[in-house]
């Protein structure tokens, strides 16, 4: 009984454990003033993970362990080649921020190191524990991660919401996954695509996919199951943020894809209603209440909602008319973009908030003429969130709209409208920003003088910037990954 | 089911059946409560040795039946309930820390195979496929009689000595469940009766080579040390440190609920003894009366229980030795030695057990691989001596 | 037969428990129920012949988990009022309209047919010897990869409990020093409560 290990296949994932007990015990022994050195630790081994995946792509074809439990495929190196990518800005992000305040410890890298662990493990499941194993191994250090400020009563705010709906939605989840489990006979998604059309109780299997879906939703924060939100990203250190709004909430979107695409796709009354729901109101809601925001972490809180409604969109419509395969690619291309660009914003907003020390929106006031360069870059990202042309987020939306033109089904088509208007108003709170950068004087509680710039947050926000000008100019470079991945 | 695995239920159950299985109840329910009696008059006449005194002398032949008469007499006195208590989980305090022990004892074998009434069956109560998890259990379940008695008591020093109480249960409820792996990974179940199949005497070598004490020695160590502390027993009485705490948990409780505390310390501290016994000296296996049939009534019946009270005695007595010659340890080195070295010692022990028994199966060459194997734990063990602060320095102090 | 007695008794004892846990005015009274309902689910697995759940069950439940509660509430001595006080309390009717909407819709979506009734697929007891076996073998064979994930997400729960608990990353020294500063951070709660006593 051979488990059949395929160390080539788990090579990513065998090196991020190592880089995190490395990082761990390294931190008894380096001197007070070194520690940031853990630092340098964890970006060697978030970058030594890539080598493995690039030479997986290059042997391309499937890798299975465990049954089927655990696949690597061209869909799962993508994803995890964005959650690597991911991490490496996140903690450039962070080595500076971690650094400066009077909460420097180790531990920070472990835990966001663990966190990558778990959306890597996620990506090549294919079983409902293994999900649940992941989903709880990226929970889990972002709870302590939100949390972080230990002496601002804002970040323990943070923390405790994040934690207890988090667990709260965790078991609504275990108990929806544990009645798959009841109506099928199996975990492994592939048992429960054959068996789940065959069962009598198709009502106890809409419970059923709808409770564990309840869960997914939590995480990617989907009206209405966002109250979290806004409290959290507002409180949490802002690289951690950056990290939920990107890595953490994709890693729910990973498990969703696959639940739905590999284990329910054959009975897609049991969840595309629930999910076109959560898409239209994702929209809505997160679109209209980040019109009223003041402060900028809050109104990317509520635009990241908006975002995944968005997301949520191709997820609706996957098993009307042909839209399976372009819905698939859909939202793995979104996820890509989503990620570079919303990275990119809170770069700049980190940046920013070295200078003045706040998130006001207003604070931005006159960031054009003292400091041009960051206005150029916030306004780069900014619109390419909003979607305009040539930048990165035109070709998010495009293939999002695409997979909704696809289905052709009235459904589909209402949820494409309501996309498009709510498209239209996320204009509206991005250019507030550009125009308070460009437009307004500056306020007299800003200091003007040019500050000192850590060079690895320079290199973070000059990552993401390439990427979102480049996909923007020439998006077949993430046309061709989401092919490949949706191929697989 | 439960019981399973004892060749009584083999044929179904009937009348006669149950009525045996009632009958092993009570028997072993007496045994433990004799046992105990025996034990306190023991411990006592051995202490008063060991400091030149008599000890009791009065109350039956040798003073035996002292223990009787001071229950008794607990029996007959008033029972108070303080004012500040929770009174019906103080009421119900003391028969959770007893009951746990007894159904802890349901797992020992005293005795092999026997046939009663035309029944073959085996002399243990219970033999459970999850054996001495059930042990495991069951002192999750006892530490709440100590908890809510201290809690219920509505007064400050029982409250302390039930939050030590349960600080330490729980600390040594780690080394002790490691230090039993030591014996799982030899015995290859958790069945008490099969662990004690797996010791069976072949001959006078068997003391070393087929008993796990020798195979697992470090794990019997640790056992020893965590099971005096999971009984509370000195040196680890912090629980009630008279000096401290006035008497800890029990403070408040008079009359026969403390004399029920009492029993259930007292019982405890005899079915560790019987497990110890169980797991690492082969429970009832010892030489059997060559020179009488293997399956008479002696062979069958008495020698089997015979070792198996001789080794619990000499146990036994170890404990009492122990009662009257160390000093209480201070809480700091309590928590110490739980976390900083048993709690490693009993996992590095484990993994060096298992690459020994894996180098068996494998054919390596066990002259190799055993002391390649001491000495990756030596250096791990070294390793997080390295990582661990010094004695009174913070963990932040470490620059 | 004996097998329908006992369930419907433990079923009966796990629900009065659950129930009164959730109405208990004292957080003690409430553990124990929950203790009680642990219990009364441990006897059911070993109904369904899954021992070694039932034994880990009360283990790990009863044996760790609701302890450290207890522990907790015994040391924080949290105040009975304290503890129930609903601050908004229009919400009471909407929770329970709301639960009674969710548990008919439930019951409607379920259609009459109990979950129980209906027997699984053939399941993981399809091997042969013990149940301990069978689970030590799907566990270590079919379920590997998360068992060994689940390994390091539990050290990783251990470090972020303690980095949680630790007061700051700073050097004691500093720390005092900080804690000087600002007078105004509310004093520590844990020391303040500890000499209370709870009085039940």
């Amino acid at each position: 009984m051979n488990p059949g290990w395929d160390f080539h296949a788990i090579a990513p994932e065998i090196i991020i454990s190592a880089t995190i007990i490395v990082v761990l015990i390294a931190d008894f022994f380096f001197q007070y003033r070194r520690r940031f050195q853990t630092s340098q630790l964890a970006t060697i081994g978030v970058l030594a993970a890539m080598v493995p995946v690039v030479t997986l792509a290059v042997n391309g074809g499937t890798r299975q362990m465990f049954g089927g439990a655990f696949v690597v495929d061209p869909y799962s190196l993508a994803l995890t080649g964005f959650f690597l990518a991911a991490a490496y800005v996140t903690l450039l992000l962070s080595v500076d921020y971690i650094g400066d305040g009077d909460y420097y410890q180790g531990e920070f890298y472990v835990l966001l190191l663990t966190s990558l662990l778990g959306m890597m493990v996620m990506t090549s499941a294919r079983d409902l524990i293994t999900i649940f194993v992941a989903l709880e191994t990226i929970s889990i250090p972002t709870f302590v991660l939100a949390g972080w400020r230990k002496h601002d009563p804002k970040s323990n705010e943070a923390a405790i919401k994040y934690y207890l709906i988090g667990v709260l939605s965790s078991a609504i989840m275990l108990y929806g996954m544990s009645l798959v489990f009841g109506l099928t006979g199996s975990t492994l998604l592939r048992d429960i695509a054959l068996a789940a059309p065959r069962t009598p109780h198709t009502s106890l299997l809409i419970v059923a996919v709808f409770l564990t879906l309840v869960g997914f939703a939590f995480k990617v924060s989907a009206v209405p199951f966002h109250f979290w939100v806004p409290d959290t990203y507002e409180g949490a250190p802002t690289p951690v943020t950056a990290f939920l709004s990107v890595s953490s909430k994709a890693g729910g979107f990973v498990a969703m894809l696959s639940i739905v695409f590999f284990g329910f796709f054959a009975v897609p009354d049991t969840w595309q209603p629930a999910l076109w729901v959560l898409a239209a109101a994702s929209m809505v809601l997160g679109n209209l209440a980040a019109l009223r925001q003041t402060n900028i972490v809050r109104m990317l809180a509520y635009s990241s909602i908006a975002q995944g409604g968005f997301i949520l969109v191709p997820f609706a419509v996957a098993a009307d008319g042909h839209a399976a395969r372009s819905s698939f690619e859909a939202v793995v291309i979104y996820l890509l973009i989503y990620g570079a660009m919303n990275l990119g914003a809170f770069a700049v907003v980190i940046a920013f908030a070295r200078r003045t020390r706040s998130a006001e929106i207003s604070t931005y006031g006159g960031l054009g003429s003292y400091a041009p360069s960051f206005a150029v870059l916030m306004t780069v990202f900014l619109l390419s969130l909003a979607g305009l042309p040539p930048l990165a987020g035109w070709f998010a939306k495009f293939v999002m709209f695409r997979s909704v033109l696809d289905a052709g089904t009235p459904g589909a088509t209402v949820l494409g409208v309501i996309a498009a208007v709510m498209s239209v108003v996320a204009f509206f709170y991005y250019l507030r920003v550009v125009r308070e950068m460009w437009f307004h004087p500056v306020p007299d509680s800003v200091n003007p003088e040019p500050v000192q710039i850590p060079l690895a947050l320079n290199a973070a926000i000059g990552i993401c910037a390439a990427i979102v000008l480049i996909v923007g100019i020439y998006p077949q470079v993430f046309a061709r990954i989401g092919e490949l991945a949706a191929g697989g | 089911m439960i019981l399973a695995a004892d060749p009584l239920f083999k044929n179904g159950v009937d009348g006669e059946v149950v009525l045996i299985v009632i009958g092993k109840t009570l028997v072993v329910f007496a045994l433990l409560l004799v046992l105990v009696l025996l034990y306190i008059w023991f411990m006592r006449k051995v202490i008063a040795d060991m400091q030149n005194r008599i000890g009791p002398a009065t109350a039956g032949p040798f003073g035996v039946l002292q223990t009787l008469a001071d229950g008794i007499k607990l029996f007959f006195k008033e029972q108070s309930i303080p004012d500040q208590a929770d009174s019906f989980v103080f009421k119900l305090a003391p028969y959770l820390s007893a009951l746990p022990a007894f159904l802890a004892f349901a797992i020992v074998p005293i005795g092999g195979e026997v046939s009663i009434a035309g029944h073959q069956t085996y002399l243990q109560l219970a033999d459970p496929e999850i054996g001495v998890l059930l042990l495991l259990a069951m002192s999750g379940i006892g530490l709440y009689g100590v908890m809510l008695a201290g809690w219920s008591s509505g007064s400050k020093y029982p409250l302390l000595g039930s939050v030590r109480a349960s600080a330490q249960l729980i600390s040594y409820e780690a080394a002790f469940s490691l230090a039993i792996v030591g014996v799982l990974l030899w015995s290859g179940t958790l069945s008490t009766r099969g662990i004690v199949n797996g010791q069976a005497w072949t001959g006078w070598d068997s003391f070393a080579t087929q008993w796990y004490w020798a195979p697992a020695s470090i794990a019997f160590v640790i056992f020893i040390i965590a099971a005096i502390a999971e009984t509370n027993h000195p040196p680890f009485d912090l629980v009630e440190a008279e000096q401290e705490l006035v008497g800890g948990f029990h403070t408040e409780y008079t009359g026969i609920r403390f004399g029920i505390f009492f029993l259930a310390e007292f019982m405890n501290l005899i079915t560790m003894s019987a497990i110890a016994v169980t797991l690492f000296l082969g429970g009832p296996s010892g030489p059997s009366l060559g020179f009488l049939p293997a399956s008479g009534t002696v062979n069958a019946w008495i020698m089997p229980c015979f070792w198996f009270f001789l080794k619990l005695v000499i146990l036994l007595y170890g404990t009492v030795w122990i009662r009257a010659s160390l000093p209480r340890l201070r809480y700091d080195q309590l928590m110490d030695l739980g976390w900083k070295w048993l709690i490693e010692l009993a996992f590095l022990w484990a993994m060096v057990t298992g690459i020994i028994i894996i180098a068996k199966q494998q054919d390596w060459d066990l002259l190799l691989v055993v002391p390649a194997a001491a000495l990756g734990a030596l250096a791990v063990l070294g390793f997080l001596r390295l990582c661990m602060p010094k004695p009174g320095e913070f963990m932040d102090e470490v620059y | 037969m004996a097998e329908f007695v006992i369930f419907f008794i433990m079923a009966a004892v796990a629900l009065g428990a659950a129930i009164s846990m959730v109405l208990a005015r004292n957080p003690v009274h409430a553990a124990l129920l929950l203790v009680t309902v642990l219990v009364a689910i441990a006897v059911m697995f070993l109904l369904q012949d899954a021992q070694l759940l039932a034994a880990v069950q009360i283990i790990v439940y009863a044996g760790a988990i609701v302890i450290l509660f207890l522990f907790v509430i015994m040391l924080l001595g949290v105040d009975k009022s304290e503890s129930l006080h609903d601050p908004v309390r229009s919400q009471r009717p909407a929770a329970i309209v709301l639960g009674v909407v969710g548990l008919a819709e439930l019951l409607f979506l379920v259609g009459h047919h109990w979950a129980t009734g209906t027997s699984s697929g053939p399941g993981l007891n399809d091997g042969s010897g013990g149940n301990v076996e069978r689970v030590a073998r799907s566990l270590f064979t079919s379920y590997l990869w998360p068992f060994e994930v689940t390994a390091i997400l539990l050290v990783v729960a251990v470090v972020g409990g303690v980095v949680l608990a630790r007061r700051s990353g700073l050097p004691p020294q500093q720390e005092l020093e900080l804690e000087r500063d600002d007078d105004d951070t509310e004093p520590d709660a844990m020391t303040e409560s500890t000499s209370e006593v709870s009085a039940p």
